[in-house]
């Protein structure tokens, strides 16, 4: 009996003690203990504002859809999110706080590849897991040792693709005006290599600076090549710029550039006649795998893009990895993200799948929305589709996707 | 060649002038507040969107629009410099700039609140541009040049015509001189920044008549405005229209030798050249 007593007292003043500890202990240290904590630093603001928050809105679905079937590792998923602003030296500040204050296992979302290669030294020094869908070519040949993947393919499968659609389409004399970005040259290295394939040739080529507000010299100078189409390698705000330049000019060739640059959004904002005929393109969702209709209905859209699918695979192939391994840590993510992603286990198509089927013993591969996510050493996707449409009467008209 | 060299020349103008009228805005507040103020940038921004909300909301033609931008940035420019700016001053010159950037990326989030992130455009028909000789000139550049044209005109018959003007130009010149005469410094600061920032406005606007304008709109031009102030002598009003010409066409002509990538380093190389040979800027930092 008062062995029983004493016991009870003593349990008392232990929960007694543990709640004092937890009410004195740092809110960040209690919210570490409860939720497993993620990172995200997509470009809410910016240049890259218009995916940025739907990247967001497709990660937050995952992880609420994997908190409802139980967490992760026995815990709740929390995404401490972060704005990289599109801008190198704001999101290294916010990845230093992510890493730093949060001390998240892994930092999900870069957008620009100027961003993400500011962002990557910081993420592989630290040993934190970093997924972008920047696209430049120097960013998976950085020495980032294992700790990135991208699902975007990369700079030099892009270039080739569009430069193979540019001469399928009767483009015989293409000029490319390029943003001074990471990818701007070797996209234009790689149509100058690709466009004569297809009886094409680049005619010339510059590298413009960004916030101008205006581009007519530039204009000038591409225009004295004569070329019948351009490629107008650029962000939103530049590209916008230059549809117009080129309209006042009376240039009547082609025009095609990427989808994030001309957006619906950025269709009404410009008078119809600038962007009438200039095409678009991006890679594609796989819109014919499971993966994307199960997206697809967690969202409650149907046409989601490519970013939108991206964000969705990062965070299941996070979650996954992190299963697998039993460890949340960057170490463990770089160690095991393609025993999950690729090779000869089971097919499954969502995180909650997946993680069902790796709770049973299971060995899995993820299928993402966005592709295979089978990845390279050096972290590039191995295939990927690309989507192409069209502007007719301010509107996106679908092509083809190949 | 020679057509290429007056090509690169006109464009410059227009570039030019359009800076021109935000930088008048920006030196002005220098000349009389002896600080600068990098919240120009949002009040362009915010100049810009009210022109947007009168010419696509309201239906307004552009120069109502225009009147539109000024009057809404001015009053922003008002109301943050007497509240927010003001007390910094206390702390000195390089606190209230500072105090003017945080400011600055504040009113900025609150465009950006309000009207989002996306790329807007005014309700415009866009027009070819007309061709004399080879060379082309944009109808809409240049109705925004005569509108810049008749606004820097409008200011300086204010600056000397007026006794407002003439009060402001005493503060700038010698402010205790122009206390002991019996003019309300207070009463100064406020015009200034009512003035200044609605000039911001309408120089927000101005660049977005000829592109889209987003949150960042004044915020992509404020280093090529701050560049044309300080070429031309920050504080002097007729040196800002100098600085902005010659930083506008300077940019245009060093795409005969440089890659379009280098255009804004010439601006600051221009800055560097200048300060070294005429450190008070090409008129100096007399008014006017």
């Amino acid at each position: 009996m008062s062995d029983n007593t004493i016991s009870r007292r003593h349990a008392l003043q232990g929960v007694a003690a543990l709640a004092a500890g937890s009410i004195a202990a740092p809110a960040i240290v209690r919210a570490q203990a409860g939720a497993l904590q993620l990172g995200v630093l997509t470009p809410l603001t910016g240049a890259g504002g218009f995916d940025g928050p739907r990247m967001l809105k497709a990660m937050q679905a995952v992880a609420a859809e994997v908190n409802a079937a139980g967490g992760l590792l026995g815990r709740q998923i929390a995404l401490i999110v972060e704005d990289d602003q599109t801008n190198p030296e704001a999101a290294v500040r916010a990845a230093r706080k992510l890493i730093d204050v949060s001390k998240v296992p892994v930092i999900m979302g870069t957008w620009a590849s100027a961003v993400t290669s500011a962002v990557a030294p910081v993420c592989w020094e630290s040993k934190t897991f970093l997924t972008t869908v920047s696209g430049a070519d120097s960013i998976t040949l950085l020495p980032h040792q294992g700790y990135l993947i991208r699902t975007q393919p990369n700079n030099h499968l892009q270039a080739a693709k569009h430069a193979e659609f540019m001469a399928s389409i009767g483009a015989k004399r293409v000029f490319c005006l390029s943003i001074q970005a990471p990818f701007s040259v070797p996209t234009q290295k790689r149509l100058a290599e690709v466009l004569p394939q297809g009886g094409s040739e680049l005619v010339g080529a510059l590298i413009y600076e960004k916030d101008k507000t205006t581009y007519r010299s530039e204009i000038d100078q591409a225009l004295r090549t004569k070329p019948d189409f351009l490629y107008l390698n650029g962000y939103a705000p530049d590209v916008t710029v230059l549809l117009r330049d080129l309209y006042r000019a009376g240039f009547d060739g082609g025009r095609m550039t990427q989808s994030y640059a001309l957006t619906s959004k950025v269709l009404e904002s410009l008078p119809p006649e600038v962007t009438e005929g200039a095409y678009t393109t991006q890679p594609s969702a796989d819109v014919e795998s499971p993966a994307f209709a199960r997206a697809a209905k967690r969202l409650g859209i149907d046409d989601q893009d490519s970013y939108e699918t991206q964000a969705t695979d990062w965070i299941s192939l996070v979650c996954l990895t992190i299963a697998k391994a039993k460890e949340a840590s960057g170490t463990a993510l770089r160690e095991n993200v393609r025993k999950i992603s690729q090779g000869s286990g089971m097919k499954v198509y969502t995180a909650v799948d997946g993680l069902k089927a790796l709770a049973e013993g299971k060995e899995i591969n993820y299928e993402g929305a966005s592709g295979p996510c089978d990845f390279t050493d050096i972290g590039d996707i191995i295939d990927c589709k690309f989507r192409y449409q069209r502007v007719a009467a301010a509107k996106f008209k679908f092509l083809k996707i190949a | 060649m020679a057509t290429e060299i007056l090509q690169l020349i006109i464009n410059g103008i227009m570039a030019g002038t359009i800076l021109a009228v935000p930088a008048i805005g920006l030196t002005a507040i220098f000349a009389v507040l002896r600080f600068a103020n990098f919240a120009l940038a949002s009040h362009a921004t915010i100049g810009a969107f009210a022109g947007l909300v009168a010419n696509v909301n309201f239906g307004l033609p552009v120069v109502p629009s225009l009147a539109f931008a000024f009057l809404a940035a001015g009053l922003v420019g008002l109301a943050t410099d007497e509240f927010v700016l003001k007390p910094f001053r206390a702390a000195g010159f390089i606190t209230t700039a500072i105090g003017s950037i945080a400011l600055t990326i504040a009113l900025e989030n609150v465009v950006r609140f309000i009207f989002g992130n996306e790329l807007r455009g005014y309700d415009l028909p866009i027009r070819r541009d007309w061709r004399f000789e080879g060379i082309r000139i944009g109808p809409q550049q240049v109705e925004n040049l005569a509108i810049a044209v008749a606004v820097m005109a409008a200011v300086f018959l204010f600056l000397m015509l007026t006794r407002t003007g003439k009060a402001m130009r005493a503060v700038a010149d010698n402010p205790m001189l122009a206390n002991i005469k019996g003019i309300n410094a207070e009463m100064v600061a406020r015009i200034v920044s009512f003035v200044g920032m609605g000039l911001a406005g309408l120089g927000g606007m101005l660049i977005g008549l000829d592109t889209t304008i987003d949150p960042l709109t004044g915020f992509r031009a404020i280093l090529s405005i701050f560049a044309a102030a300080v070429v031309g002598g920050l504080g002097s009003i007729p040196g800002a229209v100098v600085g902005a010409l010659t930083v506008g066409i300077g940019e245009e002509l060093s795409l005969l030798f440089l890659s379009p990538n280098y255009r804004s380093a010439v601006g600051f190389f221009t800055i560097l050249l200048v300060l070294i040979f005429r450190p008070r800027g090409i008129l100096g930092q007399r008014a006017f």
